[in-house]
């Protein structure tokens, strides 16, 4: 029986027996530390940062992003955004300059007349004002052929 | 270059790199061994021993100079060590002994122990201890560091190091031994 193994009976091998780094190891050792230190990027602190991080950070962290990317494409999703109506962007221009154009620049004949009363009445009414005066002003300047109205 | 005058001029951005490379040439084979010792692999000892020393960069600056330098370096080294194999065995939910065989398999492959048996064994015996039992072991009995500086390093009592290196002998006696019985059985029934 072989006798038991004494620690201090041992000869002890200094260094511990493991093989010796590359030739010319710690050589270039100080230079590749130095670059790490000597300017380091902003991505690259980030990403050490990131891979130093505890887990549950990391977790958090993606877990937001995640959800802020959802809910951004929710957001840029929801549709195109509402047109303002013709009405609301007459209801922009001054009454004398819509007036104006009616008296001047539209080309109203007996057939607009002819088909007024077929539309609601009220269809002007949100953004013209005529007191009764001036549309009867209006109208009567419009020359007449009284044949279309029969 | 002393110690102290490595941290004077490092407190000077004019000579901070030159002190740091100074520092970094005193020290490196130090830090070296001490990592490689415990993570035995040459990749990971250069990735780790590379980190150990941006930290020192960073923190050079608090560097308060009750204690040496080279324990502090020493520290940090440790702490990058333990948090290296804590982290390895925790991302392949490895438990303490696969994390010892993975070692001493790339021990095995070592050209520096083969055909020396009984020093197989040894080394194996001492990869089989936990990390901070084994990170005793090396520092005092490879590296033949006082208790009182292994205490600094470590950050554990002078008595618990004691008691905890004195286990971790026993241990490796106790594997050698049963290792040696096993190979004597086999050796006897052949």
């Amino acid at each position: 029986m072989k006798p038991s193994f004494r620690l201090d009976q041992h000869p002890r091998r200094w260094p511990q027996p493991l093989s010796a780094p590359p030739a010319g190891y710690f050589e270039q050792l100080p230079t590749r530390v130095m670059a790490q230190v000597a300017a380091p990027t902003r991505p690259w602190q980030l990403a050490t940062w990131l891979r130093q991080a505890p887990a549950y950070v990391r977790t958090s962290l993606a877990s937001t992003l995640l959800l802020g990317t959802f809910a951004a494409s929710l957001w840029l999703g929801a549709g195109p955004a509402r047109q303002p109506s013709v009405a609301a962007g007459l209801d922009g221009v001054p009454q004398e300059e819509l007036v104006d154009y009616l008296a001047s620049e539209a080309h109203l004949d007996l057939t607009d007349l002819a088909e007024l009363p077929a539309r609601p009445l009220g269809i002007t009414h949100h953004y013209l004002h005529p007191s009764a005066p001036e549309l009867a002003d209006a109208l009567d300047a419009q020359p007449t052929d009284e044949a279309a109205l029969l | 270059m002393e110690d102290h005058e490595i941290l004077a001029k490092f407190q000077d951005p004019a000579s901070r790199n030159l002190a740091f490379n100074q520092l970094v040439r005193k020290y490196q084979q130090k830090v070296y061994w001490h990592v490689r010792k415990m993570v035995i692999d040459h990749a990971d000892a250069d990735d780790l021993t590379q980190d150990v020393f941006v930290k020192v960069w960073k923190h050079l600056g608090d560097f308060r100079q009750d204690a040496q330098l080279f324990t502090w370096i020493y520290r940090i080294a440790t702490n990058e060590c333990l948090s290296f194999l804590q982290s390895k065995r925790r991302k392949f939910f490895l438990p303490l002994n696969d994390v010892g065989a993975e070692l001493a398999a790339k021990l095995e492959a070592d050209p520096a122990v083969a055909g020396d048996e009984i020093e197989l064994k040894l080394q194996k015996a001492i990869l089989r201890l936990p990390d901070k039992q084994r990170l005793v072991f090396n520092l005092r009995y490879y590296d033949e560091m006082p208790y009182e500086q292994m205490a600094e390093v470590t950050g554990t009592s002078v008595g618990a190091l004691k008691a905890s290196y004195h286990h971790a002998v026993r241990k490796i006696e106790d594997y050698v031994t049963a290792a040696d019985m096993r190979g004597y059985s086999s050796d006897d029934a052949n």
